[in-house]
């Protein structure tokens, strides 16, 4: 295990290497700069600016340097703000760790327990009305749901205000992210708690007078989570870098809206910075999908 | 093994793409000869059928530096008929600017430069106002910022020797009066009032002396440090501005400026509290880091107290502000979004106090509201052509004139303010937009200046239009039904940043234009590369618009000159 460990912490740092390789030439290679703007700026202003942020270097040497000041914790400022940007992500992604862990709390949460429902009253009423949702939940853009829950529950019945000064109520913006995974992980949930469901060891521990409660959630469910792990890894991932449609209609200053608005920016360094993050982010939640296998299925062995 | 192999194939992939890009530095020197190439393609280096520009620029430069003010009204009405007879810039409609304000909220009042002054304002029944002007700007340093929403920021919550009162009219802020100006025109002496940074330190000549030194400093890159040119500078390169003692300050200029009071109230010109900008900029390289978050020592009616980043900004009092007993709401509070939908329900629903941004198909429901109001602004929505684009090749200056003048005549202006544009919209007859001053006491613009009658221009000039263009070298088949289709193909194509106005504004010409048979295309580009394209060259015809800085028109003239940085039609290059 140990030996996997350190070999899977190995190929983690190569792939981090590989990503911020191919960011940083791909997003060079995109037309456009950091200080083009409406109203021009004069050619010694830019010739000022691309000298303070090393613009004026050759790429692969920008490059370079760009990883020697990573390595010594220096994620440099925003070419478009002038801020750290170590103190922006930290702050945007606290904003949206929290949205997004309480999304993705309420979706593997909601989504197993209805997955499961829908396992056990197969073809029945429940099973067809979770099927309806989950679809419609997978189909549905996040920023028409969105939108629509701004409709109903701010304009029309008055529940929650669109903006507020005040801390931003997080309960729609929850609700606009944890629908897709949370139908996705009911699918998931379903598909394999029924496959689980007609296993041998699942029938031999009925004929042993097992109790219904203990066969489901000791027996079938707990086998009927590997391939929900294998989701819910990059998922939580991907859902606690932000949404840009939810925290541009919700006005929450989280990482997903940072990101976008960087690349259209050509906000390098912050661009560099979020895809770094995000790729490290993964990466983690990969390591832990793998060892929770192992948790979850004794017979996955570490080579 | 697989795996290694895999990453060494994906290693090479990466140094190939490194080697592919090349350096920035070395895709700049390449520019020229890429552009060079382009030219094949897309533009042409400059020939025959681009305008000669010479007589433009001398022409500039004599409006900037001549002493009779008379003559200069002369002379920049030459320039804007020059700009006229090229047809490379086309006007549409003059701008103007909407918001929405609660029926319990007054005194808020706007300039024609987009600004928008809280200082007066009261509610009934409360004391704090809830605002949206846009999401969070770039910089709230008065010398960084140049874009109109930070400006907004900025003018309430600092304050120049001069400002704008609600009839639009320069008066005196931190000055004590108005300026005391030489005979010769180059000297302005100001008084200063006795006041406070809202840390309760004086605030003196010499902060303005630093502030404006700064805003010039090659280091700060400065966005807006031309606006500085009009003042001479010393053989060290700091400006020549002198305080004279500590409420006294005074300004040479390297020619008499009609518009140098203008000047004076611009964000630009504000005063930056020395001690904060120099601890946070130690090195020189981050002269905006000392007001990146709340807290930052100010002279305006407001002061930030918190700031979060992308979702809200408070603005307090502040009790050291010279006129504080005038300014009678407690707290600003800023709702930090662009997002059209999001910004009027929350207005809708009571959640917001005032909004400048009202989605386009929500404001012909809400134009004749009690709480919908309309500025009118000084700036132009107008169409760019690339004089040197291959489109004219083989044409003379006078042909490829006669071919934009025929696009200009066929554009349906009625149509496009009244679908478009909504609220009331003049159609735009003239570059310089109607209400701009004249730097000699009067307006610019009047009966004498309208190029064509820009209620009537659309399909009524069809034959008019199909005549310039056979001067410039095409033939048509009637079709009889009164269209006409080119013998040789045109094809016009058109850049645009993705909006849905300027969309509908393009289909609306595009669909204007297919009367002449003139396929005009679309295309959308990411807003950094419209940009940029527009800059370099590499467009036919652009989506164009300029919001004036100062009431005058050099501001909006001097840009196209040949060097200018916002020459888009590529005029003299």
């Amino acid at each position: 295990m140990g030996k996997y460990l350190v070999k899977r912490v190995l190929l983690a740092i190569v792939s981090i290497i590989i990503v911020s390789a191919i960011a940083f030439f791909t997003m060079n290679l995109i037309p456009g700069g950091p200080f083009n703007k409406e109203k021009a700026q004069s050619p010694e202003a830019i010739k000022v600016l691309e000298e303070r942020y090393n613009l004026d270097k050759p790429i692969p040497q920008q490059y370079v340097m760009y990883m020697g000041n990573l390595l010594q914790g220096d994620w440099g400022v925003s070419l478009k703000t002038g801020r750290d940007i170590w103190t922006d992500i930290s702050s945007k992604f606290s904003v949206s760790a929290r949205l997004g862990g309480s999304a993705a709390v309420v979706a593997i949460i909601f989504g197993i327990i209805l997955g499961s429902i829908a396992a056990l009253t197969r073809n029945r009423l429940p099973d067809r009305l979770i099927v309806f949702f989950t679809t419609l939940g997978t189909a549905m853009p996040s920023f028409v749901l969105a939108t629509l829950l701004l409709l109903v529950f701010c304009l029309k019945l008055g529940w929650f205000p669109v903006w507020t000064s005040q801390d931003p109520n997080y309960v729609l913006p929850i609700i606009a992210l944890s629908v897709y995974p949370m139908a996705y992980i009911t699918r998931l949930t379903k598909t394999s708690m029924l496959d689980a469901l007609n296993q041998d060891y699942v029938r031999t521990a009925r004929a042993k007078g097992v109790p219904r409660h203990k066969v489901i959630f000791m027996h079938a469910l707990r086998n009927a989570l590997i391939p929900v792990i294998t989701y819910v890894g990059p998922m939580v991932a991907y859902i606690l870098t932000g949404s840009m449609v939810v925290e541009n209609i919700f006005t929450i200053g989280g990482l997903g809206s940072a990101f976008v608005t960087s690349i259209t920016n050509r906000d390098y360094t912050t661009i560099m910075a979020t895809t770094m993050f995000l790729a490290i982010l993964m990466v983690i939640a990969n390591l832990l999908t793998d060892i929770a296998y192992k948790l979850v299925d004794p017979r996955i062995t570490f080579k | 093994m697989k795996k290694i192999v895999a990453l060494l194939l994906a290693s090479c992939m990466v140094f190939g793409l490194a080697a592919c890009g090349g350096s920035k530095g070395s895709d700049n020197a390449a520019s020229t000869d890429t552009a060079a190439d382009a030219g094949s393609t897309e533009t042409a280096s400059t020939g025959s059928q681009a305008p000669d520009w010479s007589e433009y620029d001398a022409l500039i430069d004599e409006i900037r530096t001549t002493t009779d003010f008379a003559n200069r009204v002369e002379l920049m009405h030459q320039a804007e008929d020059m700009l006229m007879s090229t047809y490379a810039v086309i006007p549409i409609y003059y701008y103007n600017d909407i918001y929405m304000q609660k029926d319990n909220v007054k005194g808020v009042y706007c300039t024609v430069f987009g600004n928008k002054y809280f200082h007066k304002a009261t509610k009934e029944g409360s004391d704090t106002l809830y605002i949206n002007l846009a999401s969070e700007p770039d910089f709230l340093d008065p010398a960084l910022n140049s874009s109109v929403d930070g400006a907004c920021l900025i003018v309430n919550s600092f304050e120049g020797l001069y400002s704008y009162d609600e009839k639009g009219d320069v008066v005196p802020a931190i000055a004590e009066g108005m300026p005391e100006v030489s005979e010769d025109g180059t000297v302005y002496t100001v008084k200063m009032k006795q006041t406070k940074w809202s840390n309760g330190e004086a605030l003196t000549a010499n902060d303005f002396v630093y502030s404006w030194n700064r805003a010039v400093a090659e280091e700060t890159a400065a966005d807006y440090a031309y606006m500085f040119d009009i003042i001479k500078h010393n053989d060290d390169g700091t400006l020549a501005v002198e305080a004279t003692d500590d409420y006294t300050m005074t300004i040479t200029l390297t020619n008499p400026c009609p518009y140098f009071n203008s000047l004076l109230a611009f964000p630009t010109y504000y005063p930056v509290y020395q001690a904060e900008v120099e601890a946070a900029n130690a090195d020189g390289t981050t002269p905006g880091a000392w007001c990146q978050e709340a807290g930052f020592v100010s002279n305006g009616a407001f002061t930030l107290t918190s700031w979060s980043h992308d979702e809200n900004m408070v603005y307090t009092k502040n009790d050291n502000y010279w006129d504080a007993a005038n300014v009678s709401l407690k707290e600003l509070n800023f709702m930090l979004s662009a997002d059209d939908t999001a910004i009027f329900a929350a207005y809708n629903n009571g959640d917001l106090d005032f909004i400048d941004t009202v989605p386009t198909d929500e404001i012909g429901s809400v134009m004749n509201n009690s709480d919908f109001y309309i500025q009118d602004n000084l700036g132009t929505y107008y169409l760019a052509f690339n004089v040197n684009s291959d489109l004219f090749s083989g044409m003379t200056a006078e042909q490829a004139a006669k071919f934009r003048q025929a696009i200009s005549l066929m554009i349906d202006r009625q149509y496009i303010v009244e679908t478009v544009g909504q609220t009331g919209q003049i159609p735009a007859d003239s570059y310089i937009p109607a209400g701009m001053a004249d730097g000699n006491g009067g307006i610019f613009k009047t009966a004498d200046t309208s190029y064509y009658d820009a209620t009537t221009t659309g399909a009524g000039n069809v034959e008019e239009a199909k005549a310039l263009l056979e001067e410039a070298g095409f033939t048509f088949t009637d079709n009889g039904d009164g269209t006409y289709t080119p013998d040789t193909p045109i094809s016009l194509p058109y850049i645009l940043n993705e909006n849905t106005g300027h969309q509908m504004v393009a289909e609306s010409i595009q669909s204007d234009l297919s009367l002449l048979g003139i396929e005009m295309t679309i295309e959308v580009e990411d807003w950094n590369v419209f940009l940029e394209d527009r800059k370099n060259g590499n467009y036919t015809f652009a989506r164009e618009g300029w919001l004036a800085d100062f009431d005058d028109p050099i501001n909006m003239l001097e840009m196209f000159t040949t060097d200018s940085g916002n020459n888009d039609p590529q005029f003299g290059r």
